[in-house]
């Protein structure tokens, strides 16, 4: 499944591009999300709750920052396994000024899932996904009040 | 009108419109189903499956299974690779076989695909325990499409096989060049029968009780096959048959996906072997749908051969079967049925087939209700009524000009058939006056002038049924039946078509009770248990009456022999008939009941000369041929212009099913058919994407059709008797689900066809036909 979409944050550039790179704060703010650590140069494991229509459980898996070209884009790539299958997704983020204290990120990519999510869920995927994008970014905005 | 009074002892019951016998038990929920099976000391398995189309398995780590409080066992594929593999009973020259073991072992082949099974004392213990266990993939690419999957390049199903090709199997009858030569008119399409879930009410289920004191083997199991089921098992764990004895309990539902030998009932069988306890499995509505045998799944390219009056002159066919990951009971056999099945009822003898058999990274396709009959039903009628627009011609009279003629029986067809008896016309006359055929066209005309949308579809069907001569049939096509009197005069049947729904609990009892003249209610039929019931071949191919029921007509036959010897010596004359149960002296007119012949048999005081004690016959029938049951369906339907929504307003279905023993039995056959014919032509389909994850993985996105979905089905009869039986019967459990999705599709196609449509693909769901409205109304 492709997503692209495009989110406005009260942040200057690199301000914005440091918070999505700081796992403390990507913790807070990836839905579901229960730990995230680091187990390279920008590589982390990650624990997750996901529920989709009448399915959920707990994920298990790996995010990667790659292609990062400090403070304009960097490509992030997740992969999680569970109980109720399997999620691999990748995208592209691009971020661009948009005047003082105010970046625009241009996100694309591909979500592939698996397993029972796929068989059960195929139906809400899109709009799961679309949903947990706004949460992330509405809580990046709440979480980086202070850093403004 | 149904009547529950039992009518009078010597009344004629076949023929008669009687309501089921077993129907009490069922609808008052106190039948015994596989999960209903408690035994003491009985464990739960739950089977952990692959969740990757294709994947290698680096390692499995079941130690948190393993330390959950009340699991008592894990296997894996490592563990069950002595047992033999699944077996297909399909020989067709060339075929590639992989080895299916019943647990992956290094990789996995499809989403569903078992690699582990849990065991505990609790299924819920067993269930949680399953998701702790640990499968490290390596995923690999998978072909998830047929087509696609021939292309070169293609991911490989089976790394051995690369071009994912398990057979090729070609077919030719007549001279298929001269009367493509001869033609005026040739017709070309693309038509498909999309993959199809048979979904049965009752998932499977297996309960495997292994007695190691006997070393002997209770087998539970929902399937249509007891007694194969228990050949094959026993061959996959190196038991004997007379220790292995499978039980089939009530059966919610087969419609082929139970005529099968699945894994599990070999693992559970294994894992009660290894505990010493009994275990139960019971699918789930969600592992049903990835581990129970898909339908259909054809793509096939076809080319009709005409004269411009609509002589049709030669039929072409390269039918691409969507195979799955392995081969099944009979999956290769499937597409074969439809190519033998391609002339339909016209009298062209030039035809040409290739089948290409692909093997996809999907469940296994099998028979499901008509196994390539609907098929091949669906290409040659939506071909006819092509070839019809094309020479503007009415469907009805190609379809009339094109029939075999009933002097021509029997009738060789150009694909090796015989059949046996027929006229063709008249179901489809008779379809056509019901319907009001020349009133619903001149209906249309003035809806087409309002600017409505009405179609009026009409399909003819011919079916090959009563499976049938064993040369023809993979393990043996005959039949068996058992009657045995009891010393109070009461009569049992055991019959080895193990029927599951079609209603042959009655209908025997009907056979049984007219041929010894005694009431439906003093017989008792019974099936489904290999340590009672002699071997018998099972029910599935619309074979039940038309092979079981000959079986015990033959059976009765003997019986009444031997009654009749006893008679004589009861009544000490050799001038004795017997007749409205008993056996009467034609000089005295003395008599004596079947209770007292069969009591007579049991003292055994006075045996007739070189008679055995006991009321017992027992008789095992081969048929001569097939059968051939034919119909005619006529759909009218209304398209919503706005919604693309399809209204049924008329259904009329006219089977002719050879002699009918149970009219209400024979009716609700078509309509459970109809129902299911309607969900292939309007809502079901199964969805894979690419990587081979089923998206159409549970009810909710797997469209059948409801109560509220079902039109009122106008359901009538020709009978034309079959030769080839005693009985005339033909079969009907499939016919109308063969007669349905191409009267249905004809019928939207033609409500169509002012927006130039000239063909659609099954299933005809509102958002395809609002896209084909809106593209005509752009044209």
């Amino acid at each position: 499944m492709k997503i692209a979409g495009t989110q406005t944050l009260p942040l200057s550039r690199e301000c914005a591009y440091r918070a999505m790179q700081n796992p403390d704060v990507l913790v807070q703010c990836m839905p579901g999300c229960e730990s995230l650590e680091a187990t390279g140069a920008q590589e982390y494991a990650m624990k997750m709750k996901m529920a989709l229509a009448a399915i959920s459980g707990q994920f298990q898996g790996k995010v990667k920052i790659a292609d990062a070209a400090p403070p304009e884009r960097f490509k992030l790539i997740v992969e999680g396994t569970g109980k109720i299958g399997f999620m691999k997704g990748e995208g592209a983020l691009e971020l661009t000024e948009a005047g003082e204290a105010s970046t625009q990120v241009t996100y694309e990519g591909d979500v592939q899932v698996g397993g029972t999510i796929a068989a059960v869920g195929q139906r809400l995927i899109d709009t799961t996904a679309k949903m947990m994008i706004r949460k992330f970014f509405d809580k990046l905005v709440e979480v980086t009040a202070g850093m403004r | 009108m149904a009547t529950t009074a039992a009518p009078p002892a010597t009344g004629k019951l076949v023929g008669k419109r009687l309501r089921r016998k077993e129907d009490p038990r069922l609808i008052t929920g106190t039948a015994t189903y596989v999960d209903d099976i408690k035994l003491p000391g009985m464990h739960h398995a739950c089977i952990v499956r692959s969740p990757y189309a294709a994947a290698r398995i680096k390692s499995i780590d079941a130690k948190a299974a393993l330390e959950t409080p009340g699991v008592v066992a894990v296997y894996t594929g490592a563990d069950t690779k002595e047992v033999g593999p699944v077996p297909c009973g399909a020989s067709l020259p060339g075929l590639r076989v992989p080895h299916h073991y019943i647990l992956a072992t290094d990789r996995v082949y499809f989403v569903g695909h078992p690699v582990a099974v849990v065991v505990a004392g609790d299924k819920y213990v067993a269930r949680d325990a399953a998701d702790s266990i640990e499968v490290d993939y390596d995923v690999l690419p998978a072909a998830a499409d047929p087509e696609k999957a021939l292309t070169p390049g293609a991911p490989a199903v089976h790394p051995e096989w690369p071009d994912n090709t398990a057979f090729t199997y070609h077919q030719e009858g007549g001279d298929i060049a001269q009367a493509f030569a001869e033609a005026d008119v040739i017709v070309k399409q693309r038509i498909t029968s999309q993959r199809l879930i048979p979904t049965p009410m009752e998932t499977r289920g297996v309960v495997a009780d292994w007695k190691p004191g006997d070393k002997a083997l209770t087998l539970y199991s929902s399937t249509q096959i007891p007694h194969l089921l228990r050949s094959l098992v026993a061959g996959m764990l190196g038991l004997a048959e007379n220790k292995t004895r499978v039980v089939t309990p009530e059966v919610g539902g087969g419609f082929g996906c139970k005529l099968n030998v699945y894994a599990e009932e070999a693992l559970m069988s294994f894992v009660s072997m290894k505990l010493g306890k009994p275990v139960k499995w019971i699918e789930s509505r969600r592992e049903n749908y990835v581990a129970t045998i898909h339908g259909r799944g054809h793509v096939d390219y076809l080319e009709i051969a005409a004269k411009k009056d609509g002589t049709i002159l030669g039929l072409k066919l390269k039918l691409i079967q969507d195979l799955g990951a392995y081969h099944q009971l009979l999956t290769p056999v499937i597409p074969t049925l439809s190519v033998l099945m391609m002339p339909g009822l016209y009298r062209f003898r030039n035809v040409t087939a290739d089948i290409v058999g692909v093997f996809t990274n999907c469940v296994p396709t099998d028979a499901y209700r008509g196994a390539g009959r609907p098929e091949a039903t669906h290409a040659i009628e939506r071909m006819v009524d092509m070839l019809a627009a094309e020479l503007k011609l009415d469907p009805a009279d190609i379809r009339l000009k094109n029939f075999i003629q009933p002097e021509e029986f029997p009738f060789a067809t150009a694909t090796g058939l015989t059949y046996d008896s027929g006229q063709y016309d008249l179901p489809l006359r008779k379809a056509l006056e019901i319907g009001g055929y020349a009133a619903l066209r001149a209906e249309q005309q003035t809806a087409r002038v309002a600017g409505k949308l009405m179609g009026i579809g009409i399909a003819t069907y011919g079916e090959i049924c009563a499976f049938g001569p064993s040369p023809a049939t993979p393990a043996g096509g005959w039949e068996s039946a058992t009657v045995k009197v009891d010393p109070d005069g009461k009569v049992t049947v055991l019959t080895g078509s193990c029927h599951h729904g079609q209603g042959e609990e009655t209908t025997f009892a009907q056979i049984a009770a007219d041929e010894l003249g005694i009431g439906l209610d003093d017989v008792v039929v019974f099936r489904g248990d290999t340590a009672i019931v002699q071997y018998g071949i099972g029910t599935f191919g619309s074979r039940g009456t038309a092979v079981g029921g000959p079986a015990l007509y033959y059976a009765l036959q003997n019986l009444k022999k031997k009654l009749k010897r006893y008679g004589e010596s009861a009544l000490g004359s050799d001038d004795v008939r017997y007749e409205a149960g008993q056996c009467i002296c034609n000089k005295t007119g003395k008599t004596a009941s079947l209770a007292q012949l069969a009591g007579a048999s049991y003292r055994a005081l006075k045996l007739p000369p070189d008679e055995e004690p006991g009321m017992q016959t027992t008789f095992f029938w081969e048929p001569p041929n097939f059968t051939f049951p034919f119909g005619a369906h006529l759909v009218v339907t209304e398209i919503d212009r706005d919604t693309g929504r399809i209204e049924i307003k008329r259904y009329v279905a006219v089977d002719d099913c050879g002699k009918i023993i149970n009219p209400l039995i024979v009716d609700g056959q078509v309509h459970g058919g109809v129902a299911q014919g309607l969900g292939q032509a309007l809502y079901e389909q199964v969805v894979y994407d690419d990587n081979g994850q089923l998206l159409s993985g549970e009810l909710t996105d797997y469209a059948i059709p409801k109560a509220t979905m079902m039109p009122w089905v106008e359901s009538h009869h020709t009978e034309t008797p079959s030769p080839v039986n005693p009985l005339g019967v033909k079969g009907v459990g499939e016919a109308g689900t063969i007669g349905c999705s191409p009267a249905v599709v004809n019928s939207v196609v033609d409500a169509l066809s002012s927006l130039g449509v000239r063909h659609l693909d099954m299933p005809l769901t509102p958002e395809k036909i609002w896209n084909v409205i809106q593209q005509g109304a752009r044209a």
